[in-house]
C-alpha cells in the first residue's frame, strides 16, 4: 500500500473519530470517501431502540438522481433486509426491465453498521444504471461502514457517559441531603436522651443548679430539633413546588415595619435603622416575605451582636431593591458563595441554627423571581441585598 | 489514684455532658475540641482512656486514633454519631477498643468506660508509650507525625512513614521484604520487592550521613532489613 493511500485512510479515521457535530462530519466523511468509490445516493439509517423500527438520520443525493428527491430509490425496505439478516447485501436491478430511465435501474450495496447494544443500522449506496459493485468497491464500502459505526457508537457513548454522570451527581446530592439530614437530626436528639437519661440516673444526683442547666438544654435542643423538622418539610415543600405562593399588592416599608415591630418586643437593645421613601407596591406573599425579613434581621441579631441594622429599600419601575446591612465581623469571602446552600452553617459559639434559614430564603425569592446575594468586608460587617420584580406574574 | 480520661468532641454541649457523668464517678477529665489538639493533649500527660468523637474539624476522630496508635496502647472508646456500620469497623480496624453510638444514655456510657477501664492494662503498665523516639540523630514525633535528622526537619510521604514506622516499632528485628511489603502496601504487593527497594533507598537519601553506609536502616543480604540496636 502507498502512502497516500494511508494518508488517505488517516483523513477518514479523523473524520470518524470527530463526534463533535455528527451531521457535518458525516457529510465530510461521504464527500471524502466519494473520490475513492462512485455513488449517487447514499442514506444512513439507525435503528430506533424503543420502536425497533430504522430511522434516516443521514441522506445525501450527489449524483443522477439530484432531480429525482423523493421518487428516487433510497433503498428504505432494502436496509431493513440488510439489518434484518446482519449481513452486506447486494441488489441489481431486474434485468428484464425494459425502460430506458436509468432512474428504475438502481443498484444498491447496504451494509450493516456494527451492533454493540448502543448502535445498530445500515449504510445504503445507490448507483442508478450501474456500474455493478466489484469486489475493490465492497472493500472501501465496508471500511467506510466501519467507521461510521465508530463514529456513531462514540457518540452514543458519550451520550450514554453523560446521562450516566449527571445521574451519579444526582443520586450523590441526595445521597449528601440523607446523611446531612439524618445527622442535623441526631445532633439535638442526642443531647435530648443524653442530658434526659442522666437526670434520670438512680446512683447519683444532681445539684439543683445543674437540673436546672440540663433541662434547658433539653428545652432548647428540643425547640431546634423541632424547627429543623419544620424548617425541612417546609423547604422541601418549596423545592417540590407544592407550597402555594399567594401573590397580592404588597407594600414593602409596611411588611419591613410589621417584622421589625416584633423583633423589638423580643430584643430590647435591637437598633433598627430604616430608610425608605413613599414606595409603590409590588406582587408578592406577604407572610413569605414577611418570614425573609424576619430570617435576615434574626440572622444579623445571631451573626453581629450588638451592631444596628440599617435596611434600605429603593425601587424603579421594574424592580424593588431591599438592604440589610450590618456592621458584624462579616463573612470571609470564600464562605460568601456557601451561605445560601442548603445546611451551610457558619460555625460559632452557639450553633442553634439549623443551616436551612438562608436556604428558605433563597427558595422563596427565587420563587418571586428575584435575586439574593451577600457582600461582607472581614471585621466591618456585610450586606445582604434582595431584588424583587415589581410585577412577578409577568 | 483517680483515672484520668480524655474527651473529645468539637460539640461543647457533648463535652459538658460526658465531663459531667463522668465526674460523677469520681473520674478525672481532661477534654479536647478536635483530633489535633487530642492528639498534643494526650501526649502531655498520662491519660487512661480516651472518649472520641468522629466527625470533628482538622484532624478527625479516625485521624487521631491512628495517631495515638502509632504511640500508645491506652483504649480508646469512638463515639460515632452516624450508627454506620463502615464507621464501626473503621475505628475499630484503626485500633479503638469499642465504640458508643449517638444518641446513648448516660447509664451506658458509663457501663461501657467502666467496662473498657477494667479490661484494660494498669495505667503505667503499658509499653512503649512514648511521644518521641530517637535513634542516633534520628528523631520522630509519633503524635504529630514529624521526623527530625538532628536539628532539620525531614519531610517524608506518608508511604516512607509508615514505612520508617515498621523500623522504629522493631527496633533489632530483621524483617523480611515480604513482611515490610505486606504492612506498608498491603498484601497484594507482598512480591514486588522493587518498590520497596525505591522506597528504601529514598528513605536513606533523606535520613542518612552516608546512604552508601547506613546506619539506621541496615540491610542484611538474603533477610530483610533492619534497625540496629543503638550501642551503649
Amino acid at each position: 500500500m502507498e502512502a497516500s493511500s494511508f494518508s488517505y485512510f488517516h483523513e477518514l479515521m479523523n473524520l470518524a473519530l470527530e463526534t463533535s457535530d455528527t451531521r457535518k462530519t458525516t457529510e465530510k466523511f461521504l464527500t471524502l470517501l466519494r473520490q475513492q468509490f462512485v455513488f449517487d445516493n447514499v442514506a444512513v439509517y439507525l435503528k430506533d431502540e424503543q420502536t425497533n423500527t430504522l430511522e434516516i438520520v443521514y441522506a445525501r443525493a450527489v449524483g443522477r438522481a439530484k432531480s429525482a428527491e423523493a421518487d428516487a430509490n433510497w433503498g428504505e425496505t432494502f436496509a431493513s433486509q440488510v439489518l434484518a439478516k446482519g449481513k452486506l447485501l447486494v441488489k441489481a436491478p431486474d434485468i428484464n426491465a425494459t425502460s430506458d430511465d436509468r432512474l428504475s435501474q438502481a443498484y444498491l450495496l447496504g451494509i450493516p453498521l456494527r451492533d454493540d447494544g448502543l448502535i445498530g443500522g445500515a449504510l445504503v449506496f445507490v448507483r442508478f444504471g450501474g456500474p455493478a459493485y466489484e469486489q475493490d468497491h465492497v472493500v472501501v464500502a465496508t471500511l467506510a461502514a466501519e467507521l461510521l459505526s465508530i463514529m456513531f457508537e462514540r457518540k452514543a457513548w458519550k451520550q450514554a457517559h453523560k446521562e450516566l454522570r449527571d445521574l451519579k451527581l444526582q443520586m450523590q446530592l441526595q445521597e449528601d441531603f440523607v446523611s446531612t439530614i439524618s445527622h442535623e437530626l441526631r445532633t439535638p436528639l442526642g443531647f435530648i436522651k443524653g442530658y434526659s437519661t442522666s437526670l434520670l440516673r438512680k446512683d447519683t444526683s444532681w445539684d439543683e443548679a445543674t437540673t436546672q442547666e440540663f433541662l434547658m438544654i433539653i428545652d432548647e435542643e428540643a425547640d431546634r430539633l423541632s424547627l429543623l423538622i419544620e424548617n425541612v418539610l417546609e423547604s422541601a415543600r418549596l423545592q417540590s413546588k407544592t407550597l402555594p405562593l399567594r401573590f397580592q399588592p404588597l407594600r414593602l416599608d409596611a411588611v419591613l415595619r410589621d417584622v421589625a415591630t416584633r423583633l423589638r418586643a423580643r430584643y430590647k437593645d435591637l437598633e433598627i435603622n430604616m430608610e425608605s421613601h413613599a414606595l409603590k407596591p409590588i406582587q408578592g406573599d406577604g407572610v413569605r416575605i414577611a418570614q425573609v425579613f424576619d430570617n435576615l434581621f434574626t440572622n444579623a441579631i445571631k451573626y453581629a451582636p450588638g451592631s444596628p441594622i440599617t435596611v434600605s429599600v429603593q425601587q424603579n419601575k421594574e424592580k424593588a431593591v431591599i438592604k440589610f446591612k450590618d456592621q458584624g465581623p462579616g463573612i470571609p469571602t470564600e464562605s460568601l458563595p456557601l451561605i445560601f446552600e442548603r445546611f451551610y452553617r457558619a460555625r460559632s459559639e452557639k450553633a442553634t441554627g439549623t443551616g436551612l434559614g438562608l436556604f428558605i430564603c433563597k427558595q422563596i425569592i427565587d420563587a418571586h423571581r428575584g435575586k439574593i446575594w451577600a457582600e461582607s468586608t472581614l471585621g466591618q460587617g456585610t450586606t445582604f441585598f434582595i431584588e424583587l420584580p415589581m410585577n412577578p406574574i409577568n | 489514684m483517680a483515672k484520668r480520661i480524655l474527651i473529645v468532641d468539637d460539640e461543647p454541649r457533648y463535652l459538658r455532658l460526658l465531663e459531667a457523668n463522668l465526674r460523677t464517678e469520681g473520674y478525672e477529665v481532661v477534654t479536647a475540641q478536635d483530633g489535633a489538639q487530642a492528639v498534643d493533649v494526650f501526649s502531655g500527660q498520662p491519660i487512661d482512656l480516651v472518649l472520641m468523637d468522629v466527625m470533628m474539624p482538622k484532624l478527625d476522630g479516625f485521624g487521631a486514633t491512628q495517631r495515638i496508635r502509632e504511640f500508645s496502647s491506652t483504649p480508646i472508646i469512638i463515639l460515632t454519631a452516624k450508627g454506620d456500620e463502615q464507621d464501626r469497623v473503621r475505628g475499630l480496624d484503626l485500633g479503638a477498643d469499642d465504640y458508643l453510638v449517638k444518641p446513648f444514655s448516660a447509664t451506658e456510657l458509663l457501663a461501657r468506660v467502666r467496662a473498657v477501664l477494667r479490661r484494660a492494662q494498669p495505667a503505667g503498665d503499658v509499653g512503649g508509650q512514648s511521644r518521641f523516639f530517637t535513634h542516633d540523630n534520628l528523631k520522630i514525633d509519633f503524635a504529630r507525625a514529624e521526623v527530625w535528622k538532628g536539628e532539620i526537619p525531614v519531610s517524608l510521604s506518608a508511604t516512607e512513614y509508615r514505612l520508617l514506622l515498621q523500623f522504629a516499632h522493631h527496633v533489632g528485628k530483621i524483617m523480611s521484604s515480604e513482611e515490610l511489603l505486606t504492612s506498608v502496601w498491603g498484601p497484594e504487593y507482598r512480591t514486588d520487592k522493587e518498590i520497596l527497594w525505591v522506597s528504601i533507598a529514598r528513605l536513606r537519601q533523606k535520613l542518612e550521613d552516608d546512604a552508601h553506609a547506613p546506619k539506621h536502616i541496615v540491610t542484611r543480604s538474603g533477610l530483610g532489613y533492619l534497625m540496629p540496636p543503638i550501642e551503649e
